[in-house]
């Protein structure tokens, strides 16, 4: 259900940068200190995700890798390809290779499937921590110990911190049009929430002129677009777009109608090319996310568990069900953002945890 | 058959050949009867410029369907070439920076991609629906694996203004997609690969016996569907300044969709280039109609439905239909 990632939350360079570090602080042993070998020896880790195609969960993927290099365990990343059926096949083939001793970090392709991929994991002895889908009623502590933890953003706060940034880019008056991702996706419904909160939090001064979903895709948000610019012309003073993907599309359109720079457009995801247009002034701001935490913190976690660092029954609900951090990036702030790049630190488990999970009606 | 009748037929005739075009026309007076702006200048040029990568890509994929074959490599072919152009021109990956040469590379790549789409289809004998749908995740693949999953940022302005640039107030892909048409125009009525594409569609078997080389014409067909294919990757490339491995989601449907809303018959042998012309049109006006209107997005899906299924009941051929499938 996170389709919506259509870019990289991080520059390719810099983040290969990082990750060779990391990967050399790993191999010099500074990561997990305590660690009794014989503890994890025999373990294999896996990230499961929708597809290496797009830049989160390519970087999401990489996250997993330099984790597992840094503590000497096999590493192996499963793909559902968009398909619920093989996400579970390929995990259930994992577990009988590795028989059962699998730390596995997943993305379930649609929420029905973490109920499934959990029980399995938990049949086999193994480890699981799920990002983004679940059933609300599908909780860790209810499967102690294998079932650690589940992470996700909280799509309403943040789209709400977006939207304001982009009222306050044309002078919080005005008419905005906005994008949406597929209809039924959750994050679709929470960002769209949060821009309805922040546009009624401003007592009439900006309005929604006409809200479109544009599926995640970057083709449909500049056939909009342009169609809005028909539509509404100079009426239309900011673009919100449920993600950089989207925004990119309508920012391209605002291009060929000479309006790029003139008409500020924000984004989710945080993106390179949204950065770049951050840092042109065509973008008002984006949200940067934080996918080679997501990758490697997912693993980190159960290892901890595994390792006896921890014991993940004792731990509180708000380290089992917790939001990761999204950082707001604007022209203000783009210079120290892209200088100092977020880092995943291996031993700070729950570092960039922001509360536990609210489950709204 | 009294003359009555054949009267009658000849205007059914008529009517399904016109019936595209009434479609496109009956469309613009109900969306402009909405929406005034819909006829402005501006809002023209905006269509075009939606309409300008599906025509390129519907002109290879109308001589496709014309066989009676079907091309599902559209996704992959365009992907690949608009990854590849993006990192031969000035990029944020590499050095390389050859400018506007990474048009013909691009175009070579679509074509060597539609080559063997055709040589596979012909030389192992597998339906076309096959051999493309796996050559098109062939070449999502590559684009995948070339980039890992990340995106390739062009910053050569000279290739962007492929897309960007204006000429007479109207952008530069449109102009591509009207040379597009007019090549293809021409390759369907004045050569006689052009004629070949309507006698193996209508009848292979009769077509052979008449002594048409058809394996090298399907070959040929699919490496010009390539080519066209490659030309599309390089406008979504310069349009979005960028390439990656998702650039062309959706393209696929679109592509068919257009084709046949347009007319021309997925059972091969009738359509042309032109009926997908105006196909594409229809695709787009609706699409930017439905936000004029402002209709509701819950509902805009199913009136391109039944849209589609509106055009091709009244474009449909059914003198020749033996049996519907």
């Amino acid at each position: 259900m996170s389709d919506f990632f259509k870019g990289g939350a991080m520059r390719r360079r810099t983040f290969l940068k990082g990750a060779a570090g990391l990967a050399a602080a790993g191999a010099a042993g500074m990561t997990f200190p305590g660690l009794a070998r014989a503890q994890t020896e025999g373990w294999t880790l896996a990230n499961s995700l929708r597809s290496v195609a797009n830049p989160y969960h390519a970087t999401f993927a990489k996250g997993g890798e330099d984790f597992a290099k840094s503590v000497g365990l096999p590493y192996e990343v499963l793909v559902t390809e968009g398909n619920s059926e093989k996400g579970i096949a390929d995990i259930k083939a994992l577990l009988q290779r590795t028989g059962g001793k699998l730390i596995l970090n997943v993305d379930p392709n649609d929420s029905p499937d973490a109920r499934v991929i959990v029980e399995e994991v938990k049949k086999a002895g193994g480890y699981v921590v799920t990002q983004w889908n679940k059933p609300d009623d599908l909780h860790p502590w209810d499967f102690d110990p294998n079932y650690v933890a589940h992470m996700s953003f909280d799509g309403v706060p943040t789209a709400e911190a977006i939207a304001n940034a982009l009222f306050s880019a044309f002078g919080g008056e005005g008419g905005i049009v906005a994008l949406g991702g597929i209809l039924s996706n959750v994050p679709a419904i929470e960002r769209k929430l949060g821009l309805d909160n922040a546009i009624a939090k401003t007592g009439g001064k900006v309005t929604l002129l006409d809200f479109q979903p544009a599926d995640w895709n970057e083709q449909k948000a500049f056939d909009i677009m342009q169609a809005w610019l028909t539509r509404f012309g100079d009426q239309v003073k900011g673009v919100f777009a449920a993600n950089d993907g989207m925004g990119m599309g309508a920012l391209e359109a605002l291009r060929q109608n000479g309006l790029a720079g003139q008409v500020p457009v924000v984004g989710i995801d945080g993106i390179d090319a949204a950065l770049a247009a951050v840092e042109a002034g065509e973008f008002a701001g984006t949200v940067a996310w934080d996918p080679t935490w997501t990758g490697s913190m997912g693993l980190a976690i159960p290892l901890a568990h595994v390792a006896g660092k921890i014991d993940i029954a004792k731990e509180p609900k708000e380290h089992r069900e917790f939001y990761g951090t999204g950082i707001i990036v604007t022209k203000d702030n783009i210079a120290e953002y892209k200088a100092n790049p977020p880092k995943v630190d291996y031993n700070d488990l729950w570092g960039k945890a922001t509360g536990q999970i609210q489950y709204r009606g | 058959m009294t003359a009555g009748s054949a009267r009658t037929s000849a205007s059914a005739e008529r009517l399904r050949q016109w019936a595209p075009l009434l479609v496109l026309a009956g469309l613009c007076v109900l969306i402009g009867f909405f929406n005034t702006n819909f006829y402005s200048f501006g809002n023209l040029v905006r269509l075009l410029n939606s309409a300008a990568i599906p025509i390129v890509l519907c002109m290879g994929a109308t001589f496709i369907i014309l066989m009676g074959s079907i091309d599902l490599s559209v996704e992959g072919v365009v992907a690949l070439c608009a990854v590849i152009a993006s990192l031969l021109v000035a990029n944020d990956v590499n050095q390389v920076a050859i400018g506007l040469a990474a048009v013909p590379v691009a175009l070579a790549l679509g074509g060597a991609m539609g080559f063997a789409n055709g040589w596979l289809h012909i030389k192992l004998k597998t339906p076309s629906f096959m051999t493309t749908l796996g050559m098109g995740f062939v070449g999502l693949g590559i684009a995948t694996a070339i980039l890992a999953g990340l995106t390739v940022r062009i910053s050569d302005q000279t290739f962007r203004y492929l897309s960007l640039g204006r000429v007479f107030g109207i952008p530069m892909a449109v102009w591509i997609a009207l040379a597009s048409f007019i090549v293809a125009y021409v390759i369907q009525e004045r050569t006689r690969f052009g004629r070949w594409i309507y006698a193996i569609g209508t009848d292979e078997v009769t077509a052979r016996q008449a002594g048409i080389p058809i394996e090298r014409t399907r070959i040929l067909a699919f490496t010009l569907a390539g080519v066209f294919a490659g030309m599309a990757g390089v406008l979504a490339a310069a349009q979005f300044g960028q390439g990656c491995a998702l650039i062309a989601n959706g393209r696929l449907f679109t592509t068919v969709a257009a084709i046949v809303v347009g007319g021309t018959a997925l059972s091969g042998g009738v359509g042309s280039v032109v009926n997908s012309v105006i196909g594409v049109l229809i695709v787009v006006v609706l699409a930017n109609g439905m936000v004029l209107m402002g209709i509701q997005p819950y509902v805009q899906q199913g009136v391109q439905g039944l849209l589609i299924i509106a055009a091709v009941a009244l474009a449909l051929d059914r003198s020749r239909l033996a049996v519907v499938k």
